[in-house]
């Protein structure tokens, strides 16, 4: 059956946890190549390289009424009074719900911005910026 | 084990020089002393980029089969692929052989893949 997927079908989870209120969430994948070309060559030629994987995310500040605000726990992967430590990491799954599947992205992350604010006539929200460490541990798309 | 047959990803050569000596007058004048006839001291440069480990390793064979900088030998047709004039004018010039001007630099790029560097001179 044919399926065109929207953001109505799209879901973010921070340590297993399905996020609140997010408004978009985006993933790119880069490969790094390393070139072989060698001379008399007519072509360039490639090798593969290393991947990397980042991406962001933006989730409406907003209390749920039982206190929970994933906007801010994200928040506080970075603005913390301790510092970032090597534990800080959190597994993000970027997901596209088709019925009772899941097509997922998972991958383990450092949370590496965040930005929110306040502004008259607009709802809070926080945008974070997140850069994957390691390979993929999910790829279901 | 002769010096590895792979085609380089750059090459820099540099022709050298006859052996003469210069003497210069107080007046300015120069008289220049021949010493050979043969031109020798060309040197080339050659980088070998992302290749396998197991190709990379190979220079280091060929490093110590001529115990280091301190024997000559002859190259192999491969290190001048690309190049469309005279093979002569690229390679060590007639009585010369080459020799390592320095020992093979490896850098490793990502697991299995390297870079070397070669600096070779031509000598008599």
């Amino acid at each position: 059956m044919a399926k065109v997927y929207t953001g109505k079908d799209g879901r973010l989870l921070i340590d297993g946890t399905e996020q609140i209120k997010v408004s978009n969430w985006t993933l790119t994948g880069s490969l790094e190549v390393l070139e072989t070309t060698t001379l008399g060559d007519s072509q360039r030629t490639y090798t593969p390289g290393v991947q990397e994987f980042n991406g962001s995310a933006s989730l409406l500040y907003y209390n749920d009424g039982t206190d929970r605000n994933d906007a801010a726990s994200a928040l506080k992967k970075v603005l913390k009074v301790a510092g970032v430590t090597d534990s800080d990491t959190v597994t993000m799954t970027l997901r596209l719900v088709e019925g009772n599947t899941n097509h997922d992205v998972q991958l383990t992350a450092y949370i590496t911005s965040v930005s929110f604010g306040a502004r008259v006539g607009e709802v809070s929200r926080a945008d974070i910026s997140f850069q994957g460490t390691g390979a993929l541990t999910t790829v279901t798309i | 084990m002769s010096y590895p047959s792979l085609t380089p990803s750059s090459r820099n050569f540099n022709a050298g020089d006859y052996s003469y000596k210069t003497f210069k007058s107080q007046n300015g004048s120069e008289t220049r002393i021949l010493y050979g006839d043969k031109r020798t001291g060309m040197t080339l440069d050659l980088s070998y980029d992302n290749i396998a480990d197991t190709y990379a390793d190979d220079f280091i064979t060929h490093y110590d089969s001529v115990k280091g900088g301190f024997e000559t030998f002859d190259l192999p047709a491969a290190f001048r692929t690309g190049w469309s004039g005279n093979t002569s004018a690229i390679d060590a010039a007639t009585g010369n052989k080459w020799r390592y001007d320095s020992p093979p630099a490896i850098t490793s790029v990502r697991p299995g893949i390297s870079s070397v560097t070669v600096k070779l001179v031509g000598v008599l």
